[in-house]
Order: structure tokens, then C-alpha cells, then sequence
């Protein structure tokens, strides 16, 4: 079946709601999964995943386990990039406005796809990223410069040990800049694969175009979470709408 | 995006424009005594298929003689086609209900882009009567229904049918033939978003323009089916409705709850609506300040007694807005009399308009200094129509992790004073919760520990939340002066979306709807009656402090009035007095 971006929102933050994320969390969880899905990114397997682990414990943000002053830490705790993405990005470009580029790794955290959002809505106030994390047995690069709509995606062969659940993000106002401070760290084996700036912009126009395809069970999924939020009605309670 | 900025639309005059504080725009009371102006979206839509000369023609109309089966309309606009495609159907009685829970219709509608084939409209008939039930697909713009008015529709096919036409003062008692109860669009039940139609079609690329257009449509739909029933019972007898009643029925609304979370989730959209509504006020304003020529202070009094007129022909039960009305024509005959002694000098008078509303600000009501302020804004069409331009804004919130905690304690007290001065420890500050009922997610409202979802309760309690949020950041504060705004979030998560909220809002002109929205006594029907007034609506009939009715399009040129020179001044619409034909 089909749905609207505008639908899928609503249903997601509903969703989420149920999960016990706050008003903060759940916008932007709704926000990186649309985002995600309408430019290729193939994200409803991934909330899958995400829903499984999500709906047996109550909502768990990330720590800040080490601070200098252009590197942090924060532990994800085997949470989702849903919950903690948002925390991290805005960390790590607080620390960019008192500097020159900051550096941030998020250890022990899942569905890492998903912070891509998060770096293209803050590339919107100026700032560049440089993320990378291990996915299965390559490694993810995603690149984005100040102000501009859309990443660049790559997929490398491993030459370094990266943690498995480890995301590191790099931030600065320069990507060129940031890609020459953090070359030690963003040395990578041969190009597997990318998924160009052109072909997100397709998925994206199709799917305000046509509307966003989706598995029927998934939708029928968020709604039972969704309907959580809602009160049983009653007699007395149909006299609150005014009746 | 557009974005408007404030000068005076001289480019050579750098006057900056007087624009009332946010402490007296955003007060609950005020928002809720607004009235349409020359901004809202029925007004900018019928001047535009006016001035552009849409062409309607139907295609379909295959309805039997009692006005059963299925229409499609087929719309030229400017840039694009599209199809109105409604369907008719038997309903009982006593299954006809305006409420969101109701699950049959007198009429179903759908507004789709281009035209639509057999097998669309095989599918479009298997869903749009369903409504909320049903699916449609991003071909559709707007989906909607409508139900009968027991009182006047038998009525005007009765009296058309045997040659007569209705008595305008039976029409005048309700002011339409049908009820809209909802219309959907912006992607709900599979529908296109906004995006694809900000994007595609600039027919309707403004906001509610293909929502309005879909009330208008069923406004034509219902003269044209009661002529056609006239004319199926009594072919012999049967006279066309005449042009001049057909202006003034329009299309009768019920808006209850579901319409007040919006001005709240949709913070960054209203403001702007009421800052370009401002910015009108300013202008006109403005543009008094070498006096206005005679000929205008005689518009504005025929505009008032026009006002009276109005308000005299408003049949409400109830008793507040009885009495509001009874004022506001009490006031406005004050301000007749003024225009009328004065008229003269006060043409050269400067900034005669400045003088009248401070005027009003201290001798009149609310509701009064309100319709005043549209009918100024009303005078100036040259001055303000532009501004239509600009009722659209990004929504997204733009959060500053970088700031001090210190700023923002100084944001928060500067900009949500109104949400600190509440008591919240006191019980009935707190009276009251909105929840989401199980029956199709209505929204409504609870007796906070005496009704059941409290637990579940929807987070509309701005001033609250802000409250919290400012007492948490305090003790923040002080244990850790220096740090900023990011480092508050990683150690209080949940606090996230009150200072992306309180940040972004910050940075708006008017900001946030000044009242607690979980006090005992809130009146949610100010919420109703602001997003309304944008959209245009008159007649003001609460039902209770939960909903109301009001009238969509009374008054508004027909679509046989569509490339003519059009007088843009429709709004408080009086019965009329018939001319020949």
C-alpha cells in the first residue's frame, strides 16, 4: 500500500508516542525515519528492527561518558541512533561554534543509518559532516558540506577496526577542512558502493509524487502502537468534545 | 521560501511599521474575537477564480430525480486542471450527524488533479463514501462530506418546485442548504501532501486554498441539485433559484475540537498568519497619517452599518455571543455617529485611523476594536491584498544547542512571562487534559484525577511545559553555570522539544497563543474561532465552549460571476433584497 509523507508522520510520532518517547524525540524519530525512506535509504526494514527492541523498554538516552575540549563520548547503551542522534549532533555543533571542528563518537548504539537527517538538517545552519560506522563487514561514509540539501553516500572495505555499534561524526563549517584534520581517521579500504545525490533526489520527488510504499504489516503495526495514546470512549468522555 | 519583510510598500518610504505587541495580539480572548479580512483563504481563493476566470463545467451529472448518483466537475484554472467528483446518496434521518464519529453522509466529495477516467471513478465511488474508512491515493487533493439542512433544503425545492422563490428570511435563519462536517487534505488518508500541492499545482499552492475550494464547490453542488429536484417534481412549474439568493446561501460548518490541537502543533503557520494580518493593520494604518479623503470615511460607514446589519441577522442561542453581538452593534452604532458628525474634520485628520482604534482599545470591546480593525483593513485593498502571498512558512524548528543556559532563562523570561505569571500549583490551573479519544482519534477534553487518560494526555499545556522547563533549567544553572543548551539536553532528554519549541518561537514575531490551555475554565472555542476567521467563515453560532457553527462562502460571487469585474466585498454578508431576474 501507499501512504503520504504527511501520513507516515503522523503515524510514526503516534507510534513513538506509545513507545514513551517525549514530544523532542518523537518528532525527530519520525523525522529521520521519513527522511531516511523517501531519499532510497530503505529505512522501514531498519525500523523494524528498531520497533522490536524499542517496545520492550522504556526510552534510553545516551551518556556522556568523556568530554575535552573537541572530543566527546557519549554511550548509547544499546539504544537506537532514534533516541540519541539528535543529542549527539547538537553536541558536537555546539562545541564547532566555540571552535574550529569537534569531533564525537557514539558507542553501543543501533540503527545508525537513520542520523544521516540529523546531518542534513544541521548542515542547513552551516555546519559540515563527516560521519562514518562499520556496517556489516564495510564501512559507511557519509560526507554533507555547510548548507548544502543533500549527502555525499559511499561504502568502503574495512582497513581499520571500528567498533561494530560505534557511529563517529566529524563537525566543522569546511568539509574539505574536515576531511584533511580527520584523515587518520577516515582512511578507508577500496569503494564498495554509492548511492549519488541524484538518485536520492528521484526517490524523494517520486515519493511526494505517488506517495510512499509500505508494507501493510508495518502499517498496521505503527497503528496498533498507535492506538495506545488513545482513551476508550465513553458516555462522559464524548461530552468533552462536547456532545 | 518567501519571506516577507516589514516596510510600507513605497520602496522609497522606510516607515517602519507600528505593529501591536504579541501581549495584546496573543491574548486567547482577542484570537477568538477575530473576523474575516481581505487575508482569509476563502477571500483570496474567490479572487483569484474570479480575477482568473476558472472555468466549471460538468461532464457528469447524472442524478435521478431525487438527487441521488454522482457529479464530476471538470475545473480549467490557470495552471492546471482538475476534477470535483461527488457522489450522492440516500441517508436515513436519523443517521444524519455532523459529528467526526459519523459514518454516513448526504454527500461525499473528492478534489483530484487532472481529469479523472472510468476506472478512477470506479475507485474513487468504492472509497471517497467511506470516508475516513476508505482509502485514496495521491492523484487526490482534498476529501470531504457533507450532510443536508433539515430546515431549508425540502424547504427551497418545495417552494422552487411550485414557482416560488424562498423567503429570504427563512434562508437568512440558517444561511445554507448544506453542512460541510470535515475536509480532509495534506496527505490524510493517502491524499497528496502539501508538498506535492505547494509544489504542483499553484492553483492551490496557498494554504486551505483546495480545502475552500472544495466548500465552494459543494456550495454550487447545492443550488444546482435543488434546482434540478425543482425542476424533476415540477417540470412545468418550476422556477430557477434566483441569482441574488443564491449569493447569499452559503455553506453551513460545524468545528468542534479536532480543529484546536492544530493552532497549537502548528505554531510557526499561525504566527505567520497573524503577523501578515498584523502587518495589514499596521499598513492601513500607516497609510492614514496625511488624513484619508472623504470618500473613504463614507465607505467605512456604510461598511459599519453594513456590520450592524449582520449582526442583527445572526440568530445564536447563545447567550455570550447574543450579548457580544448586541455590544458590538451598540459600539459600531457609536462609530456610525461619530463618522457621520465628524466626517469631515477627521479627514484631515493625521493618522486618523491610529486615533479611532486607540479609541476602541479603551472605550470599546474586544470583539468591536476586532471588526473595526477588519473593516481598516478592508478599505485598502491596494495596500494589502499582496500579503496573501505570504500565509505559507517552513515550519521546521530551528534549535540552538550552542546557547548558554543563562540566555536561555533570559529567552524564557522575556518571551513566556505570560506562561511564568501562571500558578500552577493552584488546581484549577491544571483542571483540565486533552487526550485522543479511541473513536476516530477525536480529540477532547478531560477533568484532570476525575476522567479516565490522563495518562495519555496530549502535551498542549505550552505554558506548563514552559514552566517546567524554566524550573528545571534553573536548578541547571546553578549547579553548572557556563554550560549551554546542548549539555542541558544530554542530561534532561526530555526537556528536548519544550526548548526546541521555546527557541524557535523565540525568534518569531508573535510566538506562542497567550493562555494555559489546561486551566478549568479555558474556552477552546477561541481556538476554533481564530483558525476560522483566517479561513474566512461568518456567522458565529457556538454551540457550546466545544464547538461551534458558522457559514463558509455566504455572500461569496457564483461561478456565473467568474471574469467579471468583481467588487471584493462580500464579507458580512445581509439578506439581500431582490432585483428582477
Amino acid at each position: 500500500m501507499k501512504v503520504s509523507k504527511n501520513e507516515l508522520m503522523a503515524s510514526l510520532k503516534k507510534a513513538f508516542e506509545a513507545m514513551g518517547f517525549q514530544p523532542g524525540d518523537y518528532y525527530d524519530a519520525a523525522d529521520m525515519v521519513v527522511w531516511s525512506q523517501t531519499h532510497g535509504f530503505d529505512s522501514f526494514g531498519r525500523l523494524m528492527e528498531a520497533l522490536a527492541y524499542l517496545n520492550t523498554t522504556a526510552p534510553i538516552h545516551a551518556d556522556l561518558v568523556q568530554e575535552d575540549r573537541h572530543n566527546y563520548v557519549l554511550d548509547g547503551r544499546g539504544s537506537s541512533v532514534l533516541l540519541c542522534g539528535s543529542e549527539a549532533v547538537d553536541l558536537i555543533r555546539s562545541q564547532v561554534m566555540q571552535g574550529s571542528s569537534a569531533a564525537l563518537e557514539l558507542i553501543n548504539c543501533y540503527n545508525r543509518t537513520f542520523i544521516i537527517q540529523r546531518l542534513v538538517k544541521a548542515a542547513q545552519c552551516n555546519f559540515a559532516f563527516v560521519a562514518c560506522w562499520r556496517q556489516l563487514d564495510c564501512c559507511v561514509k557519509v560526507s554533507i558540506a555547510a548548507g548544502a540539501e543533500l549527502p555525499e553516500y559511499q561504502t568502503f572495505t574495512m582497513i581499520d577496526l571500528f567498533e561494530p555499534q560505534s557511529l563517529r561524526i566529524f563537525c566543522g563549517t569546511d568539509l574539505e577542512a574536515i576531511e584533511k584534520q580527520y584523515a587518520p581517521q577516515l582512511e578507508f579500504g577500496t569503494l564498495v558502493e554509492s548511492f549519488s545525490r541524484t538518485e536520492m533526489m528521484d526517490c524523494y520527488k517520486n515519493s511526494v509524487e505517488h506517495g510512499i510504499e509500505i508494507d501493510e504489516a508495518l502499517w498496521q503495526t505503527l497503528d496498533d502502537l498507535g492506538a495506545r495514546i488513545l482513551v476508550e470512549s465513553t458516555e462522559s468522555s464524548r461530552a468533552g468534545a462536547g456532545d | 521560501m518567501r519571506k516577507y519583510t516589514h516596510k510600507t510598500h513605497n520602496s522609497d518610504d522606510l516607515t517602519v511599521l507600528q505593529m501591536r505587541p504579541a501581549s495584546q495580539v496573543m491574548q486567547l480572548e482577542r484570537l477568538g474575537s477575530f473576523h474575516q479580512s481581505r487575508l482569509s483563504f476563502m477571500r483570496t481563493l474567490v479572487r483569484r477564480m474570479v480575477a482568473e476566470n476558472w472555468q466549471i463545467s460538468s461532464p457528469v451529472f447524472d442524478l435521478d430525480e431525487q438527487g441521488y448518483g454522482t457529479v464530476v466537475y471538470q475545473v480549467e484554472a490557470k495552471y492546471g486542471t482538475f476534477s470535483y467528483v461527488l457522489f450522492s446518496h440516500y441517508l436515513d434521518p436519523d443517521n444524519r450527524n455532523d459529528r467526526v464519529i459519523a459514518d454516513q453522509w448526504d454527500l461525499t466529495m473528492a478534489l483530484c488533479e487532472g481529469t479523472v477516467d472510468t476506472e478512477q471513478l470506479d475507485f474513487l465511488r468504492n472509497n471517497v463514501p467511506k470516508q475516513e474508512a476508505g482509502r485514496v491515493d495521491s492523484r487526490v487533493l482534498v476529501l470531504s462530506r457533507a450532510n443536508r439542512s433539515a430546515r431549508t433544503f425540502e424547504y427551497v425545492v418545495d417552494q422552487l418546485a411550485h414557482g416560488h422563490q424562498p423567503d429570504v428570511d427563512v434562508i437568512a435563519e440558517v444561511g445554507y442548504l448544506y453542512r460541510t462536517t470535515a475536509a480532509y487534505g495534506s496527505g490524510k488518508l493517502g491524499m497528496a501532501d502539501w508538498e506535492k500541492v505547494w509544489t504542483k499545482h499553484r492553483d492551490f499552492a496557498r494554504p486551505f486554498a483546495a480545502e475552500m475550494f472544495t466548500c465552494y464547490m459543494l456550495r454550487h453542488f447545492s443550488m444546482q441539485q435543488a434546482d434540478h429536484l425543482a425542476s424533476q417534481r415540477a417540470p412545468k412549474s418550476a422556477v430557477a433559484l434566483h441569482e441574488d439568493i443564491k449569493r447569499y446561501i452559503g455553506i453551513g460548518n460545524s468545528t468542534g475540537l479536532g480543529m484546536a490541537p492544530f493552532l497549537i502543533n502548528h505554531p510557526l503557520l499561525i504566527n505567520q498568519w497573524i503577523e501578515m494580518r498584523e502587518t495589514a493593520l499596521a499598513t492601513v494604518v500607516a497609510a492614514s497619517a496625511s488624513g484619508v479623503d472623504e470618500a473613504m470615511l463614507r465607505r467605512l460607514d456604510a461598511a459599519t452599518q453594513r456590520v450592524i446589519q449582520h449582526l442583527s441577522e445572526i440568530i445564536t442561542a447563545d447567550e455570550r455571543q447574543s450579548n457580544a453581538n448586541l455590544l458590538v452593534r451598540e459600539e459600531l452604532q457609536l462609530l456610525h455617529l461619530w463618522l457621520q458628525e465628524q466626517g469631515a474634520v477627521l479627514a484631515t485628520n493625521h493618522y486618523v485611523w491610529e486615533s479611532l482604534t486607540q479609541y476602541a482599545e479603551q472605550h470599546w470591546c474586544i470583539e468591536t476594536q476586532e471588526v473595526i480593525n477588519t473593516l481598516l483593513i478592508e478599505l485598502y485593498p491596494e495596500l494589502v491584498d499582496g500579503l496573501e502571498e505570504y500565509m505559507w512558512v517552513d515550519e521546521s524548528h530551528q534549535v540552538c544547542p550552542e546557547m548558554p543556559v543563562a540566555e536561555l532563562l533570559e529567552v524564557i523570561e522575556d518571551k513566556y512571562d505570560w506562561a511564568l505569571a501562571i500558578d500552577f500549583s493552584k488546581q484549577e490551573s491544571i483542571g483540565t487534559f486533552w487526550y485522543r479519544s479511541a473513536e476516530k482519534m477525536e480529540p477532547r477534553l478531560g477533568q484532570t484525577d476525575i476522567d479516565m487518560g490522563m495518562d495519555k494526555e496530549m502535551p498542549l499545556g505550552i505554558g506548563r511545559c514552559v514552566r517546567e522547563c524554566y524550573d528545571r533549567v534553573c536548578d541547571y544553572n546553578q549547579a553548572r553555570a557556563k554550560q549551554n543548551v546542548a549539555h542541558f539536553i544530554v542530561q534532561n532528554p526530555t526537556y528536548s522539544g519544550i526548548v526546541g519549541r521555546i527557541q524557535t518561537m523565540a525568534q518569531s514575531r508573535y510566538g506562542d497563543i497567550r493562555e494555559n490551555l489546561v486551566h478549568t475554565d479555558v474556552l477552546p472555542i477561541h481556538l476554533l474561532r481564530c483558525k476560522l476567521s483566517f479561513f474566512g467563515v461568518s456567522k458565529f453560532d457556538p454551540r457550546s465552549r466545544l464547538w461551534v457553527r458558522n457559514t463558509m462562502f455566504q455572500g461569496a460571487p457564483l461561478i456565473s460571476d467568474f471574469g467579471t469585474l468583481l467588487v471584493d466585498d462580500w464579507q458580512f454578508p445581509i439578506k439581500p433584497v431582490l432585483t428582477s431576474g
